[in-house]
């Protein structure tokens, strides 16, 4: 599904990717493991296509970044779920509001949106809060809107920049949980991490990215 | 359907959860078109002036004493298709003799024993006309005709008020351009505002897949309320004015004002549609591009 071909990627005040090979299947479960500033949220936003590689490519299905117009990329984006670190949820819009525009972008008609919400809701357990703005849940209530919010469009993957940066390691630990019943449906899932007490020992594939260098578990 | 309302109430959300920068953005479409409008009514009522003082132009022609009245008919006639000449009067040897018959109580028939006066016409320039009217080339035309004894006109006079109303027309679009082009980029600098305030939702919209025609629309739906509502404002501001001054106006200078309220409300209106169009379309596109 996902599949970088010697990808390398510089910014101009250093930092960056380099000639990343790296492969991804259709439900495959795994985390990008490597400290600050290693180059996970490079990959990662050059696997949405928010940069576009200098050398190599980057292939998700049908999208390849060597020939992708840049009118495209949202189309692209519509077949990936992201989760943040900080969650990006829009603070002026109910937990409703906020799960419900990814449907709206795609132009899903009301009575589906308000269907698919609900059940998005339900999925990561935040029933009950469906009035509530952003800034009246807590961090681990705002990680899983969040996650709702990347479901609910019913992505092929799920794109996760350390999703447990601001969580305790309960709450972090409940994600991981609720991304592995994720995948367990069908949902390919890449997370990336610095954190890797949190991550070893649950099975899942590990891929090490350390000064923009990957190596593979 | 349902994209379209979203988009629409997007707009309108914007409206109200930016109050600051809508008053400011509505309150700029307002003073331009409450200019712009008054420079329309201002155009629209010296271009009646203008037709007055046209319709007052004359050039009397005289012709010499051996032309016959049915030449001078037929001259009349050729005169019409001269450029700038709108209608023609002739006045015959005899209509002459009437005419100071009535203005000097006497025939001239007993005075002098002959008619002396001659034949002559008066022509009547064009009133409808953007141009200014050439008048030295319609002299030259007439005088050009062997028949012709005198031309008699009002030149220096024409000239100057042709001038001045040129000069208007030229200030007037002059401002008017100026004026939208101020508006225009006031509004997209306010819209601006907005646009930062609201960075985070475009990129959050971006992220999950908004194409730029779906950012873009709300700000440009917002951009075309603050057009709407300034120009309803503005029209309300006019035409409450002018019903209220028309007859101020009218009892000291009595001239009437000339207004069409549904011409000048569907010109607001879609001026202001236009610029804030402009305005919000551009500042948008600019931020998109970063």
């Amino acid at each position: 599904m996902i599949r970088l071909d010697n990808v390398s990627y510089s910014y101009e005040k250093g930092g960056g990717v380099s000639n990343v090979n790296l492969s991804l299947g259709d439900d495959e479960y795994a985390f990008l493991i490597g400290p600050t500033g290693s180059g996970k949220t490079t990959l990662l936003r050059l696997i949405y296509m928010d940069l576009i590689p200098q050398v190599g490519k980057v292939e998700i299905d049908k999208f390849k970044s060597n020939n992708i117009k840049p009118r495209r990329i949202p189309f692209l984006r519509r077949k990936i779920g992201m989760v943040f670190q900080d969650y990006n949820l829009l603070n002026d819009r109910n937990l409703f509001e906020n799960i419900a525009l990814p449907l709206h972008v795609i132009g899903v008609e009301k009575d589906e949106i308000v269907e698919r919400v609900n059940e998005s809701i339900e999925e990561v357990g935040l029933e009950g809060k469906e009035d509530h703005l952003p800034m009246e849940l807590s961090g681990g209530e705002q990680q899983r809107a969040c996650v709702a919010r990347a479901l609910v469009k019913d992505p092929d993957i799920i794109l996760a920049d350390e999703p447990t940066g601001n969580l305790d390691p309960v709450t972090s630990f409940e994600l991981i949980k609720l991304l592995e019943e994720v995948n367990r449906e069908g949902t390919a899932i890449l997370m990336a991490s610095h954190n890797y007490n949190l991550i070893k020992g649950r099975g899942h594939r590990i891929i090490e990215i350390q000064n923009g260098s990957v190596r593979q578990s | 359907m349902d994209k379209m309302m979203f988009l629409f109430s997007e707009g309108l959300k914007n409206l109200w959860r930016h109050k600051l920068t809508a008053f400011s953005a509505i309150f700029s479409t307002f003073l331009t078109l409450a200019i712009t409008g008054s420079l329309i009514i201002a155009s629209e009522n010296t271009h009646k002036v203008i037709e007055y003082l046209r319709d007052k132009y004359k050039i009397e022609v005289f012709f010499k004493q051996n032309v016959s009245d049915g030449r001078v008919k037929e001259l009349a006639n050729e005169f019409k298709s001269i450029r700038g000449i709108r209608s023609t009067t002739v006045i015959t040897k005899s209509d002459a003799e009437k005419i100071f018959k009535s203005q000097f109580g006497e025939n001239i028939m007993d005075m002098v024993g002959y008619n002396p006066l001659p034949a002559s016409c008066v022509l009547n320039i064009v009133k409808h006309q953007t141009d200014p009217i050439k008048i030295r080339p319609i002299i030259d035309r007439l005088r050009s005709f062997p028949e012709v004894d005198e031309v008699n006109y009002q030149g220096r006079l024409i000239t100057r008020i042709e001038s001045y109303y040129q000069k208007f027309v030229q200030g007037m679009t002059g401002l008017l351009i100026l004026v939208m082009l101020i508006s225009i980029l006031i509004i997209s600098n306010t819209v601006r505002l907005t646009i930062y305030a609201k960075k985070e939702l475009i990129g959050a919209l971006q992220l999950i897949g908004a194409t730029r025609a779906f950012v873009k629309a709300p700000f440009v739906l917002e951009g075309i309320f603050h057009g709407l509502i300034g120009a309803l404002l503005a029209s309300i501001l006019l035409i409450g004015g002018l019903s209220l001054g028309e007859g101020i106006v009218y009892s000291v200078t009595g001239l009437k004002l000339q207004y069409d309220a549904m011409f000048l409300i569907s010109v607001l209106c879609g001026t202001g549609i236009l610029i804030s169009l402009l305005g919000s379309s551009r500042a948008i596109s600019r931020f998109l591009k970063k």
